[in-house]
């Protein structure tokens, strides 16, 4: 079952509200691929690598804000549309997000020369992905003059071509627009005539002709709200409409059993006796946005519309004088914008050799990293304040480091120097924020608690779980009605203590090279052992000797709430026992 | 015009000519793979002078009951060409253009709702006296589908099963229409200058750009048909643009069923009681239409008991469900035709059945 997203700019609210949908009802729909063109690719993208969608949320609305703020709105000359986005995903995706999305995220682009549609999909780094979804994003005018490249071939914005690639048969299609889609806003207007457009099918209604306005020109806090909790509506009505909507226990026979086969003519075979599956469904059905984006979208209303300068903007005489006064205040804003624009460069250029000279003492790599030019592809874009304050912050940290160094020059010292200055804001939020991302705050507390002290259990597996993915992840109610999420971690090539014991690992080891024809090659085992160690240092993350066949079973349950393994559901254990498997469980 | 016939049409704004428009037809019928028959059914004055119907049909020495199918708004028997042949594996099947459009006659219908829509029965109804089809099973889509049942209220001895896919003009416009979500000043000022206009207006506005506006406005529909018709980038677009740049007279006679902005102003919700209880209504619906696909159920539960209404929704289908999912559409109607057949209804027994028992079985 795969998902696409139509691009639809500014509405892109919308999928934030299906996404939340699918994340609480259906999480076993986003196993599969992705696809999306514009706005679309990026909430796949999102979706895909799991960015918590208040996060998203807030970040959109930051967007509007930017973008209504202008005095040309979103064509104002100091919004970069395609800077702000940048800067978004630099904060939000992960470190490792193009192994995650690789093969799974389908981004939509628009060659320039010659207006074909091309679907991406395998992503070596991760400039390489935001490239790409950069490139799926460009409106030209819009965004800027020149289409970004990608791989050397400028692109632009997938809706040119094909707004809603659809990957094969079985794919649930997501559009803003009333039309043709799985999900879809349904107008109680015109039934009648609806036109085509880069395969996104859109109805000639009223409401289709106010949304298509509102691609580019974003429409106020309240609006974008009630598109987000349409979105969350129209999810959940596809979902009850072909009875996707069951209980965990039923979740995981079904992912196991047949994820192909749901939208197929055969009516999908649930349990309809399943009691739990009946309750989770009537819940479902007079079910909300959670609160957790309703805030988001509440505070932003009210930030929009408490305040005596928000109280003067909203008189109508105020915003007369802002229209007529446009064609003064456009003037000073391409003078702004250009000026910030040279002396952002030249202090970002300034900003950049500092940091370059700084971190020749830390580590070459970041030194590597920021003489890629590929770091700075839009940095033709006002962020003055922005170089500045990093200007200063890393002479900061420069200063910082020559005291420590004259302090102590042990090995332990640079180690928490390291943690503290540069990298500190890397690490941490690579770790801890996916952590708190991916679960719920109480564990961000405690997480806060181990990263000064020493290696413990608890840090172990949070970096596996921070740098595996999940082999399988649902949410579900407990008997005291707490949400709750299980994650199943491969751990059988973890190298940490904690993990494993030396003699587990031992075991393990050997038992990875028992295979049925192995008994007279015990030779060749060993020759295989040596490998093993040269090749240690490229193949350090890699499972290389997993074999699937070995029945060699261990579970080991770490719970933050009190729960043994005897409850979580059967299926699991089952799917549990070919596996070498790691459970954590959280509570929310 | 005169004009139009020396210069080659050149002078013609739409580039509209029946020849071309007989030709593309020819084309996308050629994927078919039964021998059929086109020609004018000559129905006499029922709503201009002489209304000439164009006709396709297929199969027609099979002694079983026929399929008779109307085409629903802008299009034209080419476009059953996915369906045509695996009907007429089993039953004859009729396929019309209807009055004012396609290739049939177009003359001035009546601004009047209820008389268009007798007008529209009567001319289906005038065509079946005149091929002597004595009782048929009724397929529309879409428009077609409103027609199919107003002549199935009107003539129901005459019809041995109802099929609707994707009807229009069921449900009845809603009070509250625009109080959920409020649009601004201009786009009530689009709509409202629109609204006037016929449907199709814009194409025919276009002229000689029309095939390409088809085109580009609903590549999907050619995409569609391109596992069946050779050449559909084409054809389709063409066939289309030359169906609706005639004078639009059946476009006019539907803006007149038409109340605001697509809905239909007798809507058939209110009607559905007049249906023969004893005329069994199969509904297919595509999932993802845009047509409400509730009225289905609707029609279900308003139907008094022991009326037979099945209702399938086919997953992944949009409104043009007999093209998107051809293959199950057409499993679904060849079932609902043979169950057309299996019924003995003793009131359609006097009007001379020809049926023999035999061939109920399929």
């Amino acid at each position: 079952m795969n998902l696409s997203f139509a691009g639809c700019g500014f509405l892109g609210i919308y999928h934030v509200g299906v996404a939340v949908c699918f994340k609480k009802y259906a999480p076993h729909l986003l196993l599969g691929k992705i696809s999306g063109a514009s706005f679309g690719a990026l909430s796949a993208c999102c979706l895909l690598c799991d960015v918590p969608i208040g996060e998203i949320t807030s970040d959109v609305l930051r967007v509007v804000r930017e973008a209504r703020a202008g005095s040309l709105g979103p064509f104002s000359p100091s919004f970069n549309v395609q800077n702000v986005l940048l800067e978004g995903m630099e904060k939000h995706l992960p470190h490792d997000v193009h192994k995650i999305v690789s093969g799974k995220l389908h981004v939509s682009l628009t060659r320039v020369y010659d207006g074909k549609n091309v679907i991406v999909s395998e992503f070596a780094t991760r400039q390489d992905l935001m490239q790409a979804l950069l490139a799926s994003c460009f409106v030209p005018v819009f965004s800027g003059m020149l289409p970004p490249r990608f791989h050397g071939i400028r692109y632009m914005d997938g809706g040119f071509s094909d707004n809603l690639p659809v990957l094969d048969e079985n794919t649930i299609t997501v559009s803003p627009f009333c039309g043709e889609s799985d999900i879809c806003p349904r107008d109680l207007s015109s039934q009648l005539f609806h036109v085509n457009v880069a395969n996104t099918s859109i109805e000639i209604s009223k409401q289709n002709i106010n949304r298509f306005a509102r691609i580019l020109f974003p429409p106020k806090p309240e609006v974008l709200s009630n598109m987000c909790k349409q979105g969350f509506d129209d999810a959940l009505r596809f979902l009850h409409r072909n009875n996707l909507i069951s209980c965990t226990r039923c979740l995981a026979v079904q992912t196991t059993f047949q994820l192909q086969d749901v939208l197929d003519d055969t009516s999908f075979d649930y349990d309809p006796e399943c009691e739990e599956c009946k309750t989770h469904r009537q819940d479902a059905l007079v079910d909300n946005l959670p609160d957790t984006v309703m805030t988001i979208f509440q505070n932003a209303i009210d930030s929009a519309n408490h305040g005596l300068v928000n109280w003067v903007m909203r008189q109508r005489g105020m915003q007369y004088l802002s229209i007529l006064t446009i064609p003064y205040r456009v003037p000073i804003d391409i003078m702004y914008a250009t000026f910030t624009n040279y002396i952002g460069d030249r202090v970002e250029t300034h900003a950049l050799q500092y940091s370059v000279v700084r971190n020749v003492h830390v580590r070459r790599k970041i030194c590597r990293r920021h003489n890629n030019h590929m770091t700075r592809f839009v940095s033709c874009t006002p962020k003055m304040s922005k170089s500045l304050w990093r200007l200063s912050l890393s002479l900061l940290q420069q200063l910082h480091g020559f005291v420590y160094y004259a302090h102590d020059r042990s090995d332990v010292a640079a180690q928490i120097y390291y943690k503290l200055t540069a990298d500190r804001k890397r690490e941490l939020c690579d770790k801890a924020g996916q952590m708190e991302r991916r679960r719920a705050s109480e564990v961000r507390i405690s997480y806060g608690d181990t990263v000064l002290s020493d290696a413990d259990t608890f840090e172990h597996i949070l970096s596996v779980t921070s740098h595996n993915d999940a082999l399988l992840a649902y949410y579900y109610l407990d008997s005291d009605n707490k949400m709750k999420l299980t994650e199943i971690y491969d751990v059988t090539d973890a190298e940490s203590a904690a993990v494993q014991s030396p003699a587990e690992r031992d075991a393990n080891r050997h038992l990875e090279f028992d295979n049925d024809w192995a008994a007279d090659l015990v030779h060749d085992n060993e020759q295989l052992d040596i490998e093993a160690m040269d090749e240690e240092d490229e193949l350090a993350d890699r499972n290389i000797f997993s074999d699937p066949e070995s029945e060699w079973v261990r579970r080991c349950s770490i719970s933050s709430a009190s729960e043994s393994d005897g409850e979580q559901p059967e299926s699991d254990q089952r799917l549990a026992t070919n596996l070498n498997n790691y459970t954590v469980t959280h509570m929310d | 015009m005169g004009l139009d016939n020396w210069t080659g049409g050149w002078w013609s704004w739409t580039r509209q000519s029946d020849v071309m428009l007989r030709n593309v037809e020819k084309k996308i019928l050629s994927c078919l793979k039964t021998a059929y028959k086109r020609f004018y059914v000559d129905i006499g004055s029922v709503v201009g002078e002489s209304d000439k119907i164009w006709t396709i049909s297929l199969n027609e020495e099979s002694p079983k009951t026929p399929l008779v199918m109307l085409h629903g708004m802008g299009a034209g028997v080419a476009l059953w060409c996915p369906n045509l042949d695996a009907f007429a594996a089993t039953r004859p099947v009729y396929a019309i253009d209807l009055l004012g459009f396609g290739r049939s006659s177009r003359p001035k219908f009546s601004s009047d709702a209820a008389k268009v829509e007798a007008q529209w029965v009567d001319s289906v109804e005038e065509w079946r006296r005149e091929l002597n089809l004595p009782q048929f099973v009724l397929l529309g889509h879409s428009l077609g589908g409103y027609i199919a049942t107003a002549y199935a209220i009107k003539y129901p001895d005459r019809v041995r099963h109802l099929i609707l896919a994707d009807p229009w003009g069921f449900p009845e416009k809603p009070a509250n229409v625009y109080e959920k979500h409020q649009v601004p000043l201009w786009v009530k000022a689009v709509a409202t200058a629109v609204q006037p206009l016929n449907p199709l207006w814009a194409l025919r506005a276009a002229g000689p750009a029309g095939r390409w506006l088809v085109s580009k406005t609903r590549p999907d529909l050619s995409r569609k048909f391109t596992p069946y018709v050779p050449d559909a980038e084409t054809v389709i677009p063409e066939y289309i643009h030359q169906c609706n740049s005639q004078t639009p007279s059946g476009e006019s006679a539907f803006h007149a069923l038409m109340h605001g902005f697509g809905w239909a102003k007798n809507p058939m919700v209110k009607r559905v009681n007049e249906i023969s209880p004893s005329l069994p209504v199969t509904v297919l619906y595509g999932s993802r239409s845009w047509v409400d696909n509730c009225t289905g159920q609707v029609l279900a539960e308003t139907r008094p008991k022991g009326a037979k209404t099945y209702v399938q929704v086919i997953n992944g289908a949009g409104h043009h469900v007999y093209l998107d999912k051809a293959d199950l559409f057409n499993k679904y109607v060849i079932e609902a035709c043979a169950r057309a057949d299996d019924d003995e209804q003793p009131s359609i027994r006097d009007a001379n059945e020809t049926d023999p028992p035999a061939n109920t079985t399929s």
